[in-house]
Protein backbone atom coordinates (compact mmCIF):
# COMPACT_ATOMS: atom_id res chain seq x y z
CA UNK A 1 0.00 0.00 0.00
CA UNK A 2 2.75 2.42 0.94
CA UNK A 3 4.52 1.38 -2.28
CA UNK A 4 1.54 2.48 -4.38
CA UNK A 5 1.32 5.68 -2.35
CA UNK A 6 4.99 6.46 -3.01
CA UNK A 7 4.66 5.64 -6.71
CA UNK A 8 1.80 8.14 -6.91
CA UNK A 9 3.88 10.80 -5.17
CA UNK A 10 6.72 10.31 -7.63
CA UNK A 11 4.35 10.29 -10.61
CA UNK A 12 2.51 13.44 -9.55
CA UNK A 13 4.67 15.93 -11.47
CA UNK A 14 4.30 13.86 -14.65
CA UNK A 15 0.54 13.66 -14.09
CA UNK A 16 0.34 17.44 -13.87
CA UNK A 17 2.43 17.61 -17.04
CA UNK A 18 0.12 15.16 -18.79
CA UNK A 19 -2.96 17.11 -17.76
CA UNK A 20 -1.52 20.30 -19.24
CA UNK A 21 -0.31 18.77 -22.49
CA UNK A 22 -2.57 15.83 -23.16
CA UNK A 23 -3.63 16.76 -26.70
CA UNK A 24 -0.22 17.56 -28.18
CA UNK A 25 1.28 14.52 -26.45
CA UNK A 26 -1.36 12.17 -27.83
CA UNK A 27 -1.24 13.73 -31.29
CA UNK A 28 2.55 13.32 -31.56
CA UNK A 29 2.40 9.72 -30.38
CA UNK A 30 -0.50 8.81 -32.66
CA UNK A 31 0.54 10.32 -35.94
CA UNK A 32 3.17 7.70 -36.89
CA UNK A 33 1.06 4.63 -36.06
CA UNK A 34 -1.91 6.18 -37.90
CA UNK A 35 0.26 6.65 -40.98
CA UNK A 36 1.35 3.01 -40.70
CA UNK A 37 -2.27 1.92 -40.47
CA UNK A 38 -3.24 3.90 -43.55
CA UNK A 39 -0.15 3.01 -45.59
CA UNK A 40 0.11 -0.67 -44.72
CA UNK A 41 -3.48 -1.42 -43.86
CA UNK A 42 -5.37 0.35 -46.62
CA UNK A 43 -2.42 0.72 -48.97
CA UNK A 44 -1.75 -2.99 -49.25
CA UNK A 45 -5.49 -3.56 -49.29
CA UNK A 46 -7.63 -6.42 -48.16
CA UNK A 47 -6.38 -8.81 -50.84
CA UNK A 48 -3.19 -9.77 -49.00
CA UNK A 49 -3.47 -12.62 -46.53
CA UNK A 50 -0.87 -13.09 -43.79
CA UNK A 51 -0.79 -16.13 -41.46
CA UNK A 52 -4.37 -16.90 -42.36
CA UNK A 53 -5.99 -13.49 -41.75
CA UNK A 54 -6.45 -10.36 -43.85
CA UNK A 55 -3.39 -8.14 -43.78
CA UNK A 56 -5.23 -5.32 -42.07
CA UNK A 57 -6.25 -7.63 -39.21
CA UNK A 58 -2.65 -8.83 -39.03
CA UNK A 59 -1.08 -5.39 -38.99
CA UNK A 60 -3.34 -3.62 -36.46
CA UNK A 61 -2.09 -5.61 -33.41
CA UNK A 62 1.44 -5.05 -34.73
CA UNK A 63 0.93 -1.30 -34.90
CA UNK A 64 -0.60 -1.35 -31.42
CA UNK A 65 2.49 -3.23 -30.18
CA UNK A 66 5.00 -0.82 -31.69
CA UNK A 67 2.97 2.08 -30.30
CA UNK A 68 3.27 0.71 -26.77
CA UNK A 69 7.01 0.74 -27.35
CA UNK A 70 7.41 4.12 -29.02
CA UNK A 71 4.99 6.16 -26.94
CA UNK A 72 6.04 4.67 -23.60
CA UNK A 73 9.73 4.63 -24.23
CA UNK A 74 10.48 7.92 -25.96
CA UNK A 75 8.66 10.28 -23.60
CA UNK A 76 10.16 8.76 -20.51
CA UNK A 77 13.73 8.34 -21.66
CA UNK A 78 14.00 11.88 -23.01
CA UNK A 79 12.24 13.55 -20.09
CA UNK A 80 14.33 11.66 -17.56
CA UNK A 81 17.63 12.29 -19.28
CA UNK A 82 16.90 16.00 -19.40
CA UNK A 83 15.81 16.05 -15.74
CA UNK A 84 18.92 14.22 -14.69
CA UNK A 85 21.46 15.97 -16.90
CA UNK A 86 20.28 19.53 -17.02
CA UNK A 87 18.17 20.08 -13.93
CA UNK A 88 19.75 17.64 -11.51
CA UNK A 89 16.27 17.27 -10.04
CA UNK A 90 17.00 13.61 -9.49
CA UNK A 91 19.56 14.51 -6.85
CA UNK A 92 16.88 16.34 -4.94
CA UNK A 93 14.48 13.44 -5.19
CA UNK A 94 17.16 11.37 -3.48
CA UNK A 95 16.79 13.64 -0.44
CA UNK A 96 13.14 12.64 -0.07
CA UNK A 97 12.04 9.67 2.02
CA UNK A 98 11.07 7.59 -1.02
CA UNK A 99 12.42 4.15 -1.91
CA UNK A 100 14.39 3.59 -5.11
CA UNK A 101 11.87 1.14 -6.53
CA UNK A 102 9.08 3.67 -5.96
CA UNK A 103 11.12 6.22 -7.90
CA UNK A 104 11.59 3.80 -10.79
CA UNK A 105 7.95 2.74 -10.99
CA UNK A 106 6.74 6.28 -10.34
CA UNK A 107 8.69 7.44 -13.37
CA UNK A 108 7.05 4.74 -15.54
CA UNK A 109 3.51 5.97 -14.91
CA UNK A 110 3.53 8.70 -17.58
CA UNK A 111 4.70 6.18 -20.20
CA UNK A 112 2.14 3.58 -19.14
CA UNK A 113 -0.75 6.03 -19.33
CA UNK A 114 0.37 7.40 -22.67
CA UNK A 115 0.99 3.96 -24.12
CA UNK A 116 -2.42 2.70 -22.93
CA UNK A 117 -4.22 5.75 -24.32
CA UNK A 118 -2.59 5.52 -27.74
CA UNK A 119 -2.98 1.74 -27.86
CA UNK A 120 -6.67 1.98 -27.00
CA UNK A 121 -7.37 4.63 -29.63
CA UNK A 122 -5.65 2.52 -32.28
CA UNK A 123 -7.52 -0.60 -31.21
CA UNK A 124 -10.81 1.27 -31.40
CA UNK A 125 -9.97 2.44 -34.94
CA UNK A 126 -8.87 -1.07 -35.88
CA UNK A 127 -12.13 -2.44 -34.55
CA UNK A 128 -13.93 -0.20 -37.08
CA UNK A 129 -11.62 -1.24 -39.91
CA UNK A 130 -11.99 -5.00 -39.68
CA UNK A 131 -14.27 -7.63 -38.11
CA UNK A 132 -11.48 -10.05 -37.20
CA UNK A 133 -10.33 -8.24 -34.03
CA UNK A 134 -11.51 -9.32 -30.58
CA UNK A 135 -11.10 -6.85 -27.79
CA UNK A 136 -10.69 -8.94 -24.63
CA UNK A 137 -9.45 -8.57 -21.09
CA UNK A 138 -6.40 -10.63 -22.09
CA UNK A 139 -5.60 -8.15 -24.85
CA UNK A 140 -5.79 -5.17 -22.53
CA UNK A 141 -3.64 -7.00 -19.99
CA UNK A 142 -1.01 -7.73 -22.65
CA UNK A 143 -0.99 -4.08 -23.70
CA UNK A 144 -0.57 -3.01 -20.10
CA UNK A 145 2.28 -5.45 -19.50
CA UNK A 146 4.00 -4.25 -22.62
CA UNK A 147 3.64 -0.58 -21.61
CA UNK A 148 5.12 -1.38 -18.19
CA UNK A 149 8.08 -3.23 -19.70
CA UNK A 150 8.91 -0.52 -22.24
CA UNK A 151 8.44 2.25 -19.69
CA UNK A 152 10.95 0.47 -17.47
CA UNK A 153 13.28 0.38 -20.47
CA UNK A 154 12.67 4.13 -20.83
CA UNK A 155 13.62 4.74 -17.19
CA UNK A 156 16.75 2.61 -17.52
CA UNK A 157 17.82 4.36 -20.73
CA UNK A 158 17.05 7.81 -19.31
CA UNK A 159 19.22 7.03 -16.30
CA UNK A 160 22.11 5.44 -18.17
CA UNK A 161 22.39 7.39 -21.42
CA UNK A 162 24.18 10.64 -20.74
CA UNK A 163 23.26 12.99 -23.59
CA UNK A 164 20.91 13.64 -26.49
CA UNK A 165 23.18 12.49 -29.36
CA UNK A 166 23.66 9.12 -27.66
CA UNK A 167 19.96 8.85 -26.95
CA UNK A 168 19.25 9.49 -30.64
CA UNK A 169 21.80 6.83 -31.54
CA UNK A 170 20.00 4.35 -29.31
CA UNK A 171 16.68 5.36 -30.86
CA UNK A 172 17.94 4.93 -34.42
CA UNK A 173 19.87 1.70 -33.95
CA UNK A 174 17.78 -0.14 -31.39
CA UNK A 175 14.28 1.25 -31.08
CA UNK A 176 13.49 2.06 -34.71
CA UNK A 177 14.74 -1.26 -36.18
CA UNK A 178 12.75 -3.08 -33.51
CA UNK A 179 9.55 -1.30 -34.49
CA UNK A 180 9.82 -2.59 -38.05
CA UNK A 181 11.37 -6.01 -37.58
CA UNK A 182 9.75 -7.60 -34.56
CA UNK A 183 6.79 -9.16 -36.35
CA UNK A 184 4.86 -5.92 -36.21
CA UNK A 185 4.43 -5.30 -39.96
CA UNK A 186 5.07 -8.72 -41.46
CA UNK A 187 5.29 -12.36 -40.48
CA UNK A 188 8.64 -13.56 -39.20
CA UNK A 189 8.19 -16.91 -40.97
CA UNK A 190 9.58 -15.44 -44.18
CA UNK A 191 12.93 -14.51 -42.62
CA UNK A 192 16.21 -16.49 -42.90
CA UNK A 193 16.70 -18.78 -39.88
CA UNK A 194 19.66 -16.90 -38.31
CA UNK A 195 17.94 -13.52 -38.45
CA UNK A 196 14.75 -15.06 -37.15
CA UNK A 197 16.45 -16.43 -34.04
CA UNK A 198 17.85 -13.02 -33.16
CA UNK A 199 14.62 -11.18 -33.80
CA UNK A 200 12.68 -13.84 -31.93
CA UNK A 201 14.55 -12.87 -28.79
CA UNK A 202 13.91 -9.10 -28.95
CA UNK A 203 11.38 -7.72 -26.45
CA UNK A 204 9.03 -6.21 -29.03
CA UNK A 205 8.68 -9.65 -30.67
CA UNK A 206 7.28 -10.97 -27.40
CA UNK A 207 4.84 -8.07 -27.22
CA UNK A 208 3.55 -8.39 -30.76
CA UNK A 209 3.17 -12.16 -30.44
CA UNK A 210 1.11 -11.78 -27.24
CA UNK A 211 -0.98 -8.86 -28.45
CA UNK A 212 -1.65 -10.40 -31.85
CA UNK A 213 -2.59 -13.79 -30.43
CA UNK A 214 -5.05 -12.27 -27.99
CA UNK A 215 -6.51 -9.85 -30.55
CA UNK A 216 -7.05 -12.54 -33.21
CA UNK A 217 -8.08 -15.31 -30.82
CA UNK A 218 -5.05 -17.48 -31.59
CA UNK A 219 -3.56 -19.91 -29.10
CA UNK A 220 -1.82 -17.80 -26.45
CA UNK A 221 2.02 -17.86 -26.61
CA UNK A 222 2.85 -18.24 -22.92
CA UNK A 223 6.57 -18.55 -23.54
CA UNK A 224 6.62 -15.11 -25.15
CA UNK A 225 4.81 -13.68 -22.17
CA UNK A 226 7.31 -15.21 -19.75
CA UNK A 227 10.14 -13.72 -21.81
CA UNK A 228 8.43 -10.33 -21.78
CA UNK A 229 8.16 -10.42 -17.99
CA UNK A 230 11.82 -11.42 -17.83
CA UNK A 231 12.71 -8.39 -19.96
CA UNK A 232 10.71 -6.22 -17.55
CA UNK A 233 12.70 -7.59 -14.63
CA UNK A 234 15.96 -7.00 -16.49
CA UNK A 235 15.07 -3.38 -17.30
CA UNK A 236 14.00 -2.78 -13.70
CA UNK A 237 17.32 -4.12 -12.41
CA UNK A 238 19.24 -1.96 -14.90
CA UNK A 239 17.37 1.13 -13.70
CA UNK A 240 17.99 0.19 -10.07
CA UNK A 241 21.67 -0.37 -10.74
CA UNK A 242 22.14 3.01 -12.39
CA UNK A 243 20.16 4.76 -9.67
CA UNK A 244 22.38 3.18 -7.00
CA UNK A 245 25.50 4.05 -8.94
CA UNK A 246 24.56 7.70 -9.44
CA UNK A 247 24.11 8.22 -5.70
CA UNK B 1 23.50 29.64 21.87
CA UNK B 2 26.24 28.33 19.63
CA UNK B 3 25.15 24.72 19.32
CA UNK B 4 26.59 23.10 16.16
CA UNK B 5 23.95 21.84 13.75
CA UNK B 6 26.47 20.49 11.24
CA UNK B 7 29.75 18.95 12.31
CA UNK B 8 31.84 17.68 9.41
CA UNK B 9 35.28 16.19 9.89
CA UNK B 10 37.96 15.24 7.39
CA UNK B 11 35.76 15.48 4.30
CA UNK B 12 37.61 14.34 1.19
CA UNK B 13 36.12 13.94 -2.28
CA UNK B 14 38.07 12.48 -5.18
CA UNK B 15 36.93 12.31 -8.79
CA UNK B 16 39.25 9.66 -10.16
CA UNK B 17 42.69 10.81 -9.05
CA UNK B 18 41.66 14.47 -8.85
CA UNK B 19 41.04 15.64 -5.29
CA UNK B 20 38.19 18.18 -5.37
CA UNK B 21 37.81 18.48 -1.59
CA UNK B 22 40.79 17.80 0.63
CA UNK B 23 40.46 16.85 4.31
CA UNK B 24 38.03 19.63 5.11
CA UNK B 25 36.35 20.18 8.47
CA UNK B 26 33.41 22.54 8.99
CA UNK B 27 31.11 23.41 11.87
CA UNK B 28 27.89 25.26 11.22
CA UNK B 29 26.16 26.76 14.23
CA UNK B 30 22.42 26.58 14.73
CA UNK B 31 20.73 29.76 13.60
CA UNK B 32 23.62 31.36 11.75
CA UNK B 33 24.13 32.32 8.12
CA UNK B 34 27.32 30.59 7.12
CA UNK B 35 29.10 31.66 3.96
CA UNK B 36 31.32 29.37 1.95
CA UNK B 37 33.53 31.49 -0.29
CA UNK B 38 35.80 30.42 -3.09
CA UNK B 39 36.67 31.06 -6.72
CA UNK B 40 35.14 28.90 -9.46
CA UNK B 41 36.27 25.30 -9.23
CA UNK B 42 37.35 25.62 -5.61
CA UNK B 43 35.05 22.83 -4.48
CA UNK B 44 32.09 24.80 -3.08
CA UNK B 45 29.36 22.85 -4.86
CA UNK B 46 30.99 19.53 -4.07
CA UNK B 47 31.27 20.40 -0.38
CA UNK B 48 27.69 21.68 -0.24
CA UNK B 49 26.41 18.48 -1.86
CA UNK B 50 28.33 16.35 0.59
CA UNK B 51 27.12 18.32 3.64
CA UNK B 52 23.56 18.19 2.32
CA UNK B 53 23.83 14.37 2.02
CA UNK B 54 23.33 14.41 -1.74
CA UNK B 55 26.72 12.88 -2.30
CA UNK B 56 28.81 10.38 -0.34
CA UNK B 57 32.36 11.64 0.29
CA UNK B 58 35.41 9.49 -0.36
CA UNK B 59 36.32 9.97 3.30
CA UNK B 60 35.08 11.89 6.33
CA UNK B 61 32.11 12.00 8.69
CA UNK B 62 29.15 14.36 8.82
CA UNK B 63 26.77 14.77 11.72
CA UNK B 64 23.63 16.80 11.12
CA UNK B 65 21.49 17.68 14.11
CA UNK B 66 23.07 14.77 16.00
CA UNK B 67 22.48 12.24 13.20
CA UNK B 68 25.48 10.63 11.54
CA UNK B 69 24.71 10.79 7.82
CA UNK B 70 26.17 7.39 7.05
CA UNK B 71 24.23 5.67 9.82
CA UNK B 72 20.95 7.63 9.89
CA UNK B 73 20.70 9.22 6.45
CA UNK B 74 16.90 9.56 6.58
CA UNK B 75 16.85 11.47 9.86
CA UNK B 76 19.72 13.69 8.72
CA UNK B 77 18.09 14.37 5.35
CA UNK B 78 14.84 15.42 6.96
CA UNK B 79 16.68 18.42 8.41
CA UNK B 80 18.06 19.60 5.09
CA UNK B 81 16.64 21.72 2.27
CA UNK B 82 18.68 22.35 -0.87
CA UNK B 83 18.66 24.89 -3.67
CA UNK B 84 21.23 23.77 -6.20
CA UNK B 85 23.32 25.95 -8.46
CA UNK B 86 21.39 24.63 -11.45
CA UNK B 87 17.86 25.11 -10.21
CA UNK B 88 15.97 21.85 -10.12
CA UNK B 89 12.34 22.81 -10.59
CA UNK B 90 10.10 21.21 -13.19
CA UNK B 91 9.68 23.79 -15.94
CA UNK B 92 6.70 22.09 -17.56
CA UNK B 93 4.30 22.59 -14.66
CA UNK B 94 3.07 25.56 -12.62
CA UNK B 95 4.57 27.18 -9.55
CA UNK B 96 1.83 25.76 -7.31
CA UNK B 97 2.19 22.29 -8.82
CA UNK B 98 5.95 22.32 -8.28
CA UNK B 99 5.48 23.12 -4.62
CA UNK B 100 2.80 20.47 -4.10
CA UNK B 101 4.94 17.87 -5.87
CA UNK B 102 7.88 18.58 -3.60
CA UNK B 103 5.69 18.53 -0.49
CA UNK B 104 4.22 15.19 -1.53
CA UNK B 105 7.68 13.74 -2.14
CA UNK B 106 8.65 14.78 1.37
CA UNK B 107 5.40 13.29 2.72
CA UNK B 108 4.30 16.56 4.27
CA UNK B 109 0.83 15.91 5.76
CA UNK B 110 -1.76 17.11 3.24
CA UNK B 111 -3.51 19.47 5.63
CA UNK B 112 -0.19 21.27 6.20
CA UNK B 113 0.74 21.69 2.54
CA UNK B 114 -1.68 24.51 1.69
CA UNK B 115 -0.94 26.33 4.91
CA UNK B 116 2.85 26.21 4.54
CA UNK B 117 2.73 26.99 0.83
CA UNK B 118 0.65 30.10 1.51
CA UNK B 119 2.96 31.24 4.31
CA UNK B 120 6.23 30.71 2.43
CA UNK B 121 4.94 32.23 -0.81
CA UNK B 122 3.77 35.27 1.11
CA UNK B 123 7.21 35.75 2.69
CA UNK B 124 8.99 35.24 -0.59
CA UNK B 125 6.50 37.16 -2.69
CA UNK B 126 5.54 34.33 -5.02
CA UNK B 127 1.82 34.56 -4.32
CA UNK B 128 0.89 36.44 -7.54
CA UNK B 129 2.71 33.89 -9.68
CA UNK B 130 1.20 30.68 -8.34
CA UNK B 131 -0.54 29.62 -11.54
CA UNK B 132 2.16 30.59 -14.01
CA UNK B 133 4.22 27.79 -15.49
CA UNK B 134 7.86 27.88 -14.53
CA UNK B 135 8.85 28.60 -18.14
CA UNK B 136 7.14 31.97 -17.81
CA UNK B 137 9.26 33.02 -14.81
CA UNK B 138 12.56 34.91 -14.96
CA UNK B 139 15.73 33.62 -13.30
CA UNK B 140 15.24 35.35 -9.95
CA UNK B 141 11.69 34.05 -9.57
CA UNK B 142 12.72 30.54 -10.51
CA UNK B 143 15.25 30.66 -7.72
CA UNK B 144 12.64 31.88 -5.28
CA UNK B 145 10.41 29.00 -6.29
CA UNK B 146 13.31 26.63 -5.73
CA UNK B 147 13.71 28.13 -2.25
CA UNK B 148 10.04 27.62 -1.39
CA UNK B 149 10.32 24.04 -2.66
CA UNK B 150 13.41 23.48 -0.52
CA UNK B 151 11.63 24.79 2.58
CA UNK B 152 8.27 23.06 2.20
CA UNK B 153 9.20 20.16 4.50
CA UNK B 154 10.30 22.67 7.14
CA UNK B 155 14.01 21.80 7.28
CA UNK B 156 16.33 23.31 9.87
CA UNK B 157 19.12 24.11 7.42
CA UNK B 158 18.81 25.66 4.01
CA UNK B 159 21.66 25.13 1.54
CA UNK B 160 21.94 27.79 -1.16
CA UNK B 161 24.55 27.13 -3.84
CA UNK B 162 25.49 30.42 -5.53
CA UNK B 163 21.92 31.70 -5.28
CA UNK B 164 22.57 35.08 -6.89
CA UNK B 165 24.83 34.07 -9.79
CA UNK B 166 23.44 35.67 -12.93
CA UNK B 167 20.75 37.74 -11.19
CA UNK B 168 20.29 41.48 -11.68
CA UNK B 169 20.96 43.88 -8.82
CA UNK B 170 17.31 44.22 -7.74
CA UNK B 171 16.83 40.46 -7.62
CA UNK B 172 20.06 40.03 -5.69
CA UNK B 173 18.99 42.45 -2.99
CA UNK B 174 15.50 40.95 -2.81
CA UNK B 175 17.05 37.53 -2.38
CA UNK B 176 19.34 38.71 0.39
CA UNK B 177 16.41 40.23 2.24
CA UNK B 178 14.52 37.02 1.88
CA UNK B 179 17.40 35.01 3.28
CA UNK B 180 17.51 37.39 6.25
CA UNK B 181 13.77 37.00 6.87
CA UNK B 182 14.01 33.20 6.70
CA UNK B 183 16.98 33.28 9.03
CA UNK B 184 15.02 35.42 11.51
CA UNK B 185 12.33 32.74 11.49
CA UNK B 186 14.97 30.29 12.71
CA UNK B 187 16.38 28.64 9.59
CA UNK B 188 20.13 28.05 9.57
CA UNK B 189 21.56 29.02 6.17
CA UNK B 190 24.61 27.60 4.41
CA UNK B 191 25.36 29.73 1.38
CA UNK B 192 28.13 29.43 -1.20
CA UNK B 193 29.19 32.41 -3.23
CA UNK B 194 32.08 34.10 -4.94
CA UNK B 195 30.61 37.57 -4.41
CA UNK B 196 32.27 39.23 -1.44
CA UNK B 197 29.63 41.92 -0.97
CA UNK B 198 27.11 39.12 -0.60
CA UNK B 199 29.14 37.39 2.08
CA UNK B 200 29.92 40.63 3.88
CA UNK B 201 26.37 41.87 4.09
CA UNK B 202 24.68 38.54 4.74
CA UNK B 203 26.90 36.11 6.61
CA UNK B 204 27.56 35.77 10.33
CA UNK B 205 30.61 33.63 9.64
CA UNK B 206 32.48 32.71 6.50
CA UNK B 207 35.06 30.19 5.34
CA UNK B 208 37.35 30.65 2.39
CA UNK B 209 38.13 27.62 0.26
CA UNK B 210 40.68 27.24 -2.54
CA UNK B 211 41.62 24.06 -4.36
CA UNK B 212 39.49 22.01 -2.01
CA UNK B 213 41.18 23.28 1.17
CA UNK B 214 39.89 25.66 3.83
CA UNK B 215 42.24 28.58 4.29
CA UNK B 216 40.36 30.66 6.85
CA UNK B 217 37.20 30.76 8.97
CA UNK B 218 35.65 33.49 11.07
CA UNK B 219 33.31 36.46 11.05
CA UNK B 220 33.96 38.78 8.09
CA UNK B 221 35.33 41.31 10.58
CA UNK B 222 37.69 38.79 12.19
CA UNK B 223 39.06 37.85 8.80
CA UNK B 224 39.66 41.49 7.89
CA UNK B 225 41.25 42.22 11.27
CA UNK B 226 43.54 39.24 10.92
CA UNK B 227 44.84 40.58 7.64
CA UNK B 228 45.06 44.16 8.98
CA UNK B 229 42.24 46.59 9.64
CA UNK B 230 43.64 49.23 7.33
CA UNK B 231 44.56 48.95 3.69
CA UNK B 232 46.80 51.23 1.70
CA UNK B 233 46.67 50.79 -2.04
CA UNK B 234 48.81 52.54 -4.68
CA UNK B 235 50.11 52.14 -8.22
CA UNK B 236 53.29 50.05 -8.31
CA UNK B 237 56.34 50.66 -10.51
CA UNK B 238 54.99 48.26 -13.16
CA UNK B 239 51.57 49.96 -13.17
CA UNK B 240 49.80 47.22 -11.20
CA UNK B 241 47.84 48.15 -8.13
CA UNK B 242 49.69 47.24 -4.90
CA UNK B 243 48.09 46.55 -1.51
CA UNK B 244 49.57 46.71 1.99
CA UNK B 245 47.73 45.89 5.21
CA UNK B 246 48.22 47.44 8.67
CA UNK B 247 46.87 46.78 12.14
CA UNK B 248 46.72 50.42 13.20
CA UNK B 249 45.77 53.66 11.57
CA UNK B 250 49.13 55.21 12.53
CA UNK B 251 51.19 52.54 10.75
CA UNK B 252 48.95 52.82 7.74
CA UNK B 253 49.23 56.61 7.72
CA UNK B 254 53.01 56.51 7.96
CA UNK B 255 53.23 54.18 4.98
CA UNK B 256 50.57 56.12 3.08
CA UNK B 257 52.67 59.29 3.27
CA UNK B 258 55.39 57.51 1.27
CA UNK B 259 53.08 56.44 -1.55
CA UNK B 260 50.63 59.33 -1.68
CA UNK B 261 51.99 60.57 -5.01
CA UNK B 262 51.56 57.13 -6.53
CA UNK B 263 47.77 57.43 -6.59
CA UNK B 264 47.74 56.31 -2.97
CA UNK B 265 44.59 55.59 -1.00
CA UNK B 266 43.96 54.65 2.61
CA UNK B 267 40.82 52.76 3.61
CA UNK B 268 39.36 50.05 5.83
CA UNK B 269 40.07 46.44 4.78
CA UNK B 270 37.25 44.60 2.96
CA UNK B 271 36.49 40.91 2.80
CA UNK B 272 37.41 41.14 -0.87
CA UNK B 273 40.99 41.97 0.12
CA UNK B 274 41.13 38.91 2.37
CA UNK B 275 39.67 36.76 -0.37
CA UNK B 276 42.13 37.98 -2.99
CA UNK B 277 45.09 37.66 -0.66
CA UNK B 278 44.20 34.10 0.31
CA UNK B 279 42.95 32.70 -2.97
CA UNK B 280 45.51 34.66 -4.96
CA UNK B 281 48.41 33.47 -2.84
CA UNK B 282 47.29 29.88 -3.02
CA UNK B 283 46.86 30.15 -6.77
CA UNK B 284 50.45 31.31 -7.15
CA UNK B 285 51.54 28.37 -5.01
CA UNK B 286 49.59 25.96 -7.13
CA UNK B 287 51.07 27.48 -10.24
CA UNK B 288 54.56 27.20 -8.82
CA UNK B 289 53.90 23.61 -7.92
CA UNK B 290 52.60 22.84 -11.38
CA UNK B 291 55.58 24.51 -13.03
CA UNK B 292 57.98 23.04 -10.45
CA UNK B 293 59.58 26.43 -9.83
N1 LIG C 1 31.54 14.99 -11.56
C1 LIG C 1 32.79 15.48 -11.60
N2 LIG C 1 33.80 14.78 -12.17
C2 LIG C 1 35.05 15.25 -12.20
N3 LIG C 1 35.43 16.43 -11.69
C3 LIG C 1 34.48 17.20 -11.12
C4 LIG C 1 33.11 16.77 -11.04
N4 LIG C 1 32.41 17.74 -10.42
C5 LIG C 1 33.29 18.71 -10.11
N5 LIG C 1 34.53 18.39 -10.53
C6 LIG C 1 35.75 19.21 -10.35
O1 LIG C 1 35.91 19.45 -8.98
C7 LIG C 1 36.34 20.77 -8.75
C8 LIG C 1 35.39 21.46 -7.80
O2 LIG C 1 34.14 21.62 -8.42
P1 LIG C 1 32.93 22.38 -7.73
O3 LIG C 1 32.70 21.79 -6.40
O4 LIG C 1 31.81 22.37 -8.68
O5 LIG C 1 33.53 23.85 -7.60
P2 LIG C 1 32.78 25.23 -7.34
O6 LIG C 1 31.35 24.96 -7.01
O7 LIG C 1 33.54 25.87 -6.23
O8 LIG C 1 32.92 26.03 -8.61
C9 LIG C 1 36.42 21.45 -10.11
O9 LIG C 1 37.76 21.48 -10.51
C10 LIG C 1 35.61 20.56 -11.01
O10 LIG C 1 36.14 20.57 -12.31
MG1 LIG D 1 29.64 25.58 -7.89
Amino acid sequence: MSFIDEVYRVALSDLYYLRRNILPLLATSLITPLLYLVAFGYGLGNGVVMEGVSYIAFVIPGVVSLTTLSSSFTTISNKLMVQKRFYESFDEMMLCPISKSSIIFGKTILGIIKGMMCGSILLALGFLMTDDLHITVGLVACMLLSCVVFSLLGVAAGMIVSDLPRMNLFNSFVILPMTFLCGTMFSLNALPEVVKVIIDLLPLTQTSACIRASALGWEFPWLHMVLLVAYGALFYLLALWSLRKSN
Amino acid sequence: MSEDIIVAKGITVRYGDFTAVDDLSVNVRKGEIYGFLGPNGAGKTTTAKVLATMMTPTAGTIVIGGHDTSRNPREARQLVGVVQQHIAVDKDISVRENIIVRAMLHKVPRRLIEERMAELCEIIGLTPYMDKTVQQLSGGWKRKLAIVCALIHDPEILFLDEPTAGLDTQSRHMLWDMVRVLNRRGTTVFITTHYMDEAESLCDRVSIITHGRLTDTGTPKELCDRLGRFTVEYDGEDGRRQYRFFDSREEAKTFFDTVEEMNGLIRGTHLEDVFLEETGRTNVKALEKALRI
